[in-house]
């Protein structure tokens, strides 16, 4: 996952998860305002119609009195007592109830006697005013009264003469929700008798509001909305009677919530783009000094070396403390790295010189070599790494020479060719020897190469010319030149131009004749430098001899000196 | 509605009339009279029975279209003669019927007797509080009649207690001599015996309206009465004495 990716998860999800959640819960908070304000707008309307309903009621109550103050209905009443038999005094009776139901607009008008059994009564059907079966329904005196699909609301008046209570009377005004603004509902035990939601049957809403408990505030759904419902407590509607009041929570909360989605649209469309900015900025910061220091280290992987940063690649402290620990790191290594090389090279060096111990004429071979190896080498433009294995390499060329027991090696005489035999190995022993040690595998070449000829006829694999690397032919020329120059018990070394021309004889058949040119022109150089071992010990000196001999071996009588010197 | 019993004033006339040419051989003539009046007096409304359950919806009386509305009004009229002149006391008839009294105005010389029969599937009751002559028949339902003598001459406004939309006026006059106007307002009082008269009309809304009349021998006298209401029914000049 690339790192701009994951700042923008980073940034961008705890943002998205803080307006969720601050979304939500201004929502609730909204939702749960909203309701609040609707409950109390419900309460109010309901305070207001219970005011006027009871002042309209109060006003009923007294028009009504003087309603039943009339004197020809307590004529009536009294007709209806005198004959309570007479179909015709109650006919008459009825009558005068129906004349006041036309004039004052009731809908239903009822007689009792002083005990509430009703006498006659009236109740309008349709546009007529029949009469009530007085035996079947018995409204009650006050409250809710229904009948067939109509409901009534019902007050009554006594009838009174002078002291004496003569009966009642009861009027009924069919139930209508005039003033009620807001969708209502009448119910009486959980049957819904009316409503004033348009377009939706008493049965649906009946079926909406069956999960409302009485007498509390409730919450439905209806015709999918969503529908705050609050009995209406300060009316008295009698036994099961039920007036609820209802508000659209979501015509009411609808508008802030859209304005709030849309405010939440706007606000998460920005988030988003702002998280992708900065974030796109921040990885930039970050990932591009990150991006310097990878191909830094690149660099190093493809070099080899481990350079330091020069410049700062970011003003960020935390890459500036990268930076300065890689070239901390990369320091460290480096001296590391020359320690070891060091450590290397004079373990090498020491093992040359123990080599070399072993025979004071061979004393310093090793070092003169590898010096005038390297020399050739720099002076046919080798690479400094090639110059640092060939260094290496000559130093050890002849540490197979370990391997050889000392009688062989140290032999006066000229040797049998089983001895020579096992001086030829030398090259293979000095390859297993180093084999297992890491870090010398760049000598491998030179150590067991060192014998092989141009002409092939070298040993231990007689490869011919270009064959054997350049480096292990630089070392073979530069050996058999300090064989050559070197003293010897037997005889006094040749000087270099006798060197140097025994060598072009060579060239072309033992040496390879590209070689043998640059070190004529180099060892003017080298001679100076070139020591001789003071020739105090004889055995060394005649070890030595045998050395350039096993060196140069009776198969190579081209390196004439040495050879000729031991025969004549 | 209106007239139910045209005839009856004028066979009531022709009795006295035989009566008073037979008993004194005096010169009589007739008083003729024109009741006038141009625009409706009252509203009566009457709400008929569709059945013993319902009512119908209430009309105003003479609104038909087949009827003259100030026909009926004329018909409401009670004219007499006042003056001490013999009479001879009628029986008269007002029923109730589909919750009124009817004929609304009757008019009788003093003495006589009317009867008030129930003729509507309901009780009735008759009462009159007016001074002339005060009595209560108390309730009573359909087929029965309850009668009343009134031997003092005035005015007795008619009520019932159960219903007190029905009201009804009894004119007993003084003497024989009365009438009702038809309904082109025309009316008759016969044989009058020579002399001068005060002409009384009297409607229940306008109040009492009187003219002197002088009656000679062969020679008949005419009256003519404007009942003076507005367009809506009131009367303009009140009742004059």
């Amino acid at each position: 996952m690339r790192f701009a990716t994951r700042t923008f998860l980073w940034s961008f999800i705890p943002f998205a998860f803080l307006l969720m959640g601050s979304f939500w819960a201004i929502q609730k908070l909204v939702v749960s305002t909203v309701r609040d304000g609707l409950r109390s707008s419900l309460r109010e309307k309901q305070v207001s119609i219970a005011r006027v309903r009871s002042k309209s009621e109060i006003q009923n109550s007294r028009f009504l009195r003087m309603v039943g103050e009339s004197a020809f209905l307590k004529a009536g009443l009294q007709l209806l007592l005198a004959e309570p038999d007479s179909g015709e005094a109650r006919l008459t009776v009825e009558d005068q109830l129906r004349e006041i139901c036309n004039t004052l607009g009731f809908d239903f008008l009822l007689m009792s006697n002083p005990r509430g059994a009703p006498l006659a009564g009236v109740i309008r059907v349709g546009e007529q005013l029949v009469a009530m079966d007085i035996a079947r329904v018995q409204p009650p005196q006050r409250g809710f009264f229904s009948t067939g699909e109509r409901t009534y609301q019902v007050t009554s008046v006594p009838m009174n003469q002078g002291e004496e209570n003569i009966g009642i009377l009861s009027v009924g005004e069919r139930f209508d929700f005039s003033e009620f603004n807001t969708p209502a509902v009448l119910a009486r035990n959980g049957k819904v008798l009316e409503s004033n939601i348009p377009g939706i049957p008493l049965k649906e809403v009946e079926s909406a509001l069956a999960g409302c408990k009485e007498q509390t505030e409730c919450e439905l759904r209806l015709r999918d909305e969503t529908y705050l419902s609050l009995p209406m407590e300060s009316i008295y509607f009698g036994d099961g009677y039920l007036l609820r009041s209802l508000q659209s929570v979501d015509s009411a909360s609808g508008p802030v919530q859209s304005i709030l989605r849309n405010v939440f649209l706007i606000a998460g469309i920005g988030a988003l783009l702002a998280a992708l900015i900065l974030s796109v900025l921040s990885s930039r910061s970050i990932v591009k000094p990150i991006a310097g220091v990878v191909a830094h280290l690149r660099e190093s992987e493809r070099t080899g070396v481990l350079p330091e940063f020069q410049a700062r690649l970011a003003p960020i402290q935390e890459i500036g403390e990268l930076t300065e620990s890689f070239n901390r790191a990369a320091t460290a290594i480096r001296e590391g790295r020359e320690n070891l090389h060091l450590a290397y090279m004079e373990f090498v060096g020491s093992l040359a010189s123990a080599l070399d111990a072993r025979d004071r004429y061979t004393a310093g071979h090793s070092r003169r070599v590898s010096e005038l190896s390297c020399a050739i080498a720099e002076a046919m433009q080798f690479a400094e790494t090639e110059v640092e294995e060939i260094r290496m390499g000559a130093l050890l060329h002849d540490i197979g020479k370990i391997g050889i027991a000392d009688d062989v090696l140290q032999k006066p005489g000229k040797l049998t060719s089983e001895e020579f035999a096992l001086v030829q190995q030398h090259p293979t022993i000095g390859r297993k020897i180093l084999e297992g040690v890491h870090g010398f595998h760049a000598c491998l070449p030179i150590v067991e190469l060192h014998h092989e000829n141009w002409d092939g006829s070298g040993y231990p694999w007689g490869l011919p010319g270009e064959a054997t690397p350049r480096a292990a032919r630089i070392v073979h020329v530069a050996d058999a030149y300090d064989a050559m120059t070197s003293d010897r018990p037997y005889r006094r070394g040749m000087s270099h131009e006798e060197a140097v021309r025994a060598l072009k004889q060579c060239a072309g058949t033992q040496l390879d004749p590209a070689i043998v040119p640059v070190l004529a022109r180099l060892t003017p150089i080298h001679e100076d430098k070139r020591t001789l071992p003071p020739p105090s010990h004889e055995p060394e000196l005649q070890s030595m001899v045998r050395l350039a001999e096993a060196v140069n071996g009776d198969r190579a009588p081209s390196v004439p000196q040495p050879a000729e010197s031991r025969k004549s | 509605m209106p007239i139910r019993k045209p005839d009856m004033a004028t066979r009531l006339f022709s009795a006295i009339f035989i009566t008073l040419a037979g008993l004194a051989p005096i010169r009589a003539a007739d008083i003729e009279g024109m009741i006038v009046v141009k625009h409706k007096l009252t509203k009566p409304k009457v709400t008929a029975s569709a059945s013993s359950y319902a009512r119908g919806a209430a009309v105003e009386l003479g609104s038909g279209g087949q009827e003259d509305p100030l026909a009926f009004e004329r018909t409401r009229v009670a004219i007499y003669l006042e003056g001490d002149l013999p009479s001879k006391p009628v029986a008269a008839t007002m029923e109730q019927k589909n919750r009124q009294f009817l004929p609304d105005t009757v008019v009788i010389p003093a003495g006589s007797t009317v009867s008030f029969p129930n003729l509507d599937a309901i009780f009735h009751n008759v009462f009159s509080l007016s001074k002339p002559k005060t009595f209560d028949l108390g309730n009573y339902s359909r087929d029965h009649t309850r009668t009343v003598t009134f031997p003092k001459p005035g005015i007795v406004f008619v009520h019932c207690h159960l219903h007190p939309n029905m009201a009804a006026a009894i004119v007993v006059s003084p003497n024989g001599w009365n009438a009702k106007a038809d309904a082109a307002g025309r009316f008759t009082l016969r044989s009058v015996p020579q002399g001068r008269y005060t002409v009384v009309a009297w409607h229940k809304a306008a109040g009492f309206f009187r003219q002197t009349v002088q009656v000679r021998e062969n020679r008949g006298a005419t009256v003519e009465f404007l009942i003076p209401l507005d367009e809506d029914g009131i009367a303009k000049e009140v009742a004059r004495r």
